[in-house]
């Protein structure tokens, strides 16, 4: 009887769960930005005359001249237009939707993304060793790439510089042939996006799905189908969307290639093979800082992880030459063995034993650590607003991106030039009873790269939009504390980093100040 | 633990007390009109294999996470039919290696009513009760659902309801089955953005999927003694894994099964009080660790 009873009640209580579950509420967020559909308020047409910093010009890439508009080839791409508009999809009204929100906030979006999915490092193997990522099988464990933040810095900035120059290049070619979008000559042809301003030919959208492919595919080849994929649908919205007529988009797609492979090009050797070091090296570094009478950096992760990519500060800056590199890095961190450490870390002992709610908030807000889009990420998101309410024209709001991560990926190169050259501990490895409230990252701790980040990025948007200069400074302020907050950096180290963030961040200054977009 | 806050209520609802002092948000029992069951009780929960995912692993940067709570529990008899449970924990976490700081805090408020619908002899043995809860739960405290596994709770509001039938044998033994669906309110990050379940969310507002769960016991209750070995399992009704060397996130797909044994004592002096010691095993489980826990309590009856 009690048998018969236990086992009946679950039966009873399945349906009855069966039935709930399926009245359960939808709880969805948005996981992907409002963007609302807005024409620029300037078409920027002399874009194709601004200055350019890998490509020499639009002249370095043949765009040929477009059919005439009487032509029969060109009739009946209009003619497939109407067609495609009398039978669109729900899928195709979403994507057109989405890629009304412009395409370069949308690829910068997928970007952050992808970092975000790739930001995890490699687990140790049974035997406690790690192995690093491969780009030649990305698919394995561990993935390919580990986008921290270096990783992600260089990402962000490959990406959008390209997409910037590809955008510079096509609004070149548009002004020389100035041929109009197909739901401009053709009544039967309606607009679904917003005007531009410029001419269709060679296709914008096309040119940013062609360019971003390239490079996403070469910075994260495992999510190659899924980039291949966005970047479809990026070209059939703008065509049916009476925006781009299929030789316009054929002619886009063309360039952005092509301007991409000139970066995949600089991509194959800027330094970045050899980031990751040896342990032959890694060794050289602890024994250096201990030659100089410091007490060298050790991971404290647990089995002991390489420290990440010790030989970064050798890549490739974008206009920071390796001189520039070397006369920017701020002077040593105070000693181990000085009073002025035993302050400082002091201080972050003091701070994390006594951490007051507000502070862990601000400490998780910057956190930006693994399995996040990193602090570079943290600061496209931040642009990505200040763009979209501008209403610039794709070009413009390229040239955003484009400066931003150029900023940041040379406060990488800086950054990790100095971390390495001094090799300095963090404070939980000369007071172990220093406990984090975020995950403390696997490399030397001066300078401060979430404070060089920071600065470097406030420098530039301060530039662009001067209206937000308070704010940005304010949280390139905020992001630097969050360091200490989160016990994972000592004061000097923030201070150093946003002092040297910003010197870094004047270099970006100094080209957009001159790049023939603002005169 | 990485669903220290999925265990947490099972812990606290599987406190039966002894004939006067009796009372889980899942057991077959009620407090009789006009009588109080207050106390606190001790639980002491470790472990050192996860589940990242449905992979079993250690982890050298935390090594053991110790959670103990002490929570207090009240139950109040309105009628014999309807009872009143409220119960809050303070909870403290730790990691015994790597480097995160431990949390601690007054963890979430629970308030349930519990009404026994209908109680009927049953064969020639004994007689079946049937029972339904409904429950609210918040958290007392603004602690971060955003330090997995250290934090103390996942900071959600819930609300739940649950329906109980319970055989009791006239010579004591006793058979118990138990199910719950809790609907649970998004929970706020201090951050602007996170990724889980393969993307990326550009908001600091987290949606948490619902939860389904389960109990079957079966023991022994007469007199002051209870002993019941319950299994139970929880089934969270969405969410991502923890992906390869990632950190938990709070709205993992946490699931996992439990044995737990009780035994409940009622002194016979001084009367009124009743022992409570449990143990529990954590089986099998998905984004949660293989905990091992230890319960204590110390219950009091009161009668108006």
């Amino acid at each position: 009887m009690n048998t018969r009873c236990a086992v009946a009640h679950p039966l009873a209580v399945a349906t009855l769960a069966a039935a709930l579950v399926a009245s359960g509420c939808n709880k969805s967020l948005p996981t992907s930005e409002e963007l609302s559909p807005t024409s620029p308020t300037s078409a920027d047409t002399g874009a194709g005359g601004w200055r350019m910093i890998v490509v020499s010009g639009p002249g370095q890439f043949s765009v040929p001249s477009p059919a005439l508009a009487g032509s029969a080839s060109y009739q009946s791409e209009l003619a497939s237009i109407r067609t495609a508009q009398a039978n669109l999809s729900v899928a195709q009204r979403q994507s057109i939707e989405y890629w009304s929100g412009g395409g370069v906030l949308r690829w910068n979006q997928i970007l952050r993304e992808l970092v975000a999915r790739y930001n995890l490092p490699p687990a140790p193997r049974d035997d406690d060793s790690y192995v690093f990522p491969d780009a030649n099988n990305p698919f394995a464990d561990p993935a390919f790439p580990f986008a921290n933040p270096p990783y992600a810095a260089r990402a962000y900035s490959y990406v959008a510089l390209a997409q910037f120059e590809a955008l510079k290049v096509a609004w070149a070619y548009k002004l020389q042939y100035d041929r109009p979008a197909p739901h401009a000559v053709d009544g039967g042809i309606r607009a679904l996006m917003p005007a531009t301003g410029v001419s269709a030919y060679p296709s914008e959208d096309a040119v940013l799905s062609g360019v971003s492919t390239e490079l996403l595919r070469l910075l994260f080849p495992a999510a190659v189908e899924e980039i291949t994929l966005r970047a479809g649908e990026e070209r059939q919205a703008a065509l049916v969307s009476g925006r781009a007529a299929a030789s316009d988009i054929a002619a886009g797609l063309a360039l952005g290639r092509a301007v991409a492979a000139a970066f995949v090009a600089r991509a194959g050797s800027d330094g970045m093979g050899a980031a990751v070091g040896n342990a032959a090296q890694w060794q050289a570094f602890a024994n250096a800082a201990a030659a100089r009478g410091e007490v060298p950096w050790q991971s404290l992760e647990s089995p002991p992880r390489p420290p990440m990519l010790p030989n970064f500060g050798q890549v490739r800056a974008w206009l920071m030459t390796p001189a520039d590199v070397a006369r920017e890095r701020p002077g040593p961190p105070p000693s181990t063995a000085s009073a002025e450490m035993q302050q400082d870390l002091a201080e972050v002992k003091d701070t994390v034993d006594h951490l007051s709610r507000e502070q862990l908030a601000i400490a998780l807000y910057w956190n930006d650590g693994a399995g996040t889009y990193s602090p570079p990420g943290h600061w496209n998101d931040i642009a990505a607003e200040y763009v979209r309410d501008a209403r610039f024209s794709e070009v413009r709001a390229a040239r955003v991106f484009a400066l931003l991560n150029i900023a940041m990926h040379d406060a990488a190169v800086g950054c990790w030039d100095a971390k390495y050259a001094y090799f300095n501990p963090r404070p939980s490895q000369l007071d172990r009873s220093i406990r984090t409230s975020i995950g403390l990252p696997n490399f030397p701790s001066y300078t401060s790269g979430h404070s060089t980040f920071s600065a470097a990025a406030a420098a530039v948007l301060s530039y662009l939009f001067p209206g937000g200069a308070s704010s940005f400074a304010a949280m390139k302020d905020e992001a630097g504390i969050s360091r200490l907050y989160g016990g994972i950096h000592y004061r000097a180290d923030i201070e150093a980093g946003k002092e040297h963030g910003a010197r870094i961040g004047a270099y970006t200054v100094s080209f957009a100040r001159q790049d023939g977009a603002d005169q | 633990m990485l669903s220290r806050k999925a265990l947490l209520p099972f812990a606290l609802a599987s406190l039966s007390c002894a004939v006067l002092c009796a009372q889980t948000l899942e057991d077959g029992m009620m407090m009789p009109r006009k009588a109080l069951c207050t106390g606190f009780l001790y639980t002491h929960d470790g472990w050192d294999r996860y589940w990242e995912g449905t992979l079993e692993r250690g982890n050298g940067n935390i090594g053991t996470i110790t959670t103990e709570s002490v929570t207090w529990f009240g139950n109040y008899g309105i009628t014999d039919r309807l009872n009143v449970i409220a119960m809050v924990p303070y909870v403290w976490t730790e990691a015994s290696q790597g480097v995160l700081h431990s949390m601690s805090g007054f963890q979430d408020l629970t308030l349930a009513a519990k009404f026994r619908l209908l109680e009927t002899p049953f064969t020639s043995q004994g007689s079946l009760s049937a029972i339904v809860v409904g429950s609210l739960g918040a958290p007392t405290s603004d602690y971060t659902p955003d330090f997995y596994p250290l934090s103390i709770g996942s900071a959600s509001k819930r609300a739940s309801t649950r329906t109980t039938l319970h055989f009791q044998s006239k010579q004591g033994f006793f058979v118990n089955g138990s199910a719950a669906y809790t609907w649970r309110g998004k929970v706020t990050l201090d951050r602007p953005a996170y990724f889980t379940d393969g993307q990326l969310y550009l908001t600091d507002q987290v949606a948490m999927p619902d939860v389904f769960d389960f109990t079957v016991s079966a023991g022994y209750l007469k007199g002051g003694l209870q002993v019941p070995i319950t299994f139970s399992q929880q089934s969270t009704l969405g969410g991502g894994d923890i992906r390869r060397q990632d950190m938990p996130f709070v709205s993992n797909r946490m699931n996992f099964s439990r044995l737990e044994a009780v035994v409940m004592y009622a002194l016979p002096k001084p009367k009124r009080v009743s022992l409570r010691l449990a143990a529990s095993q954590v089986l099998s489980g998905r984004n949660v660790g293989q905990s091992t826990a230890f319960t204590a309590g110390l219950l009091y009856t009161f009668a108006f």
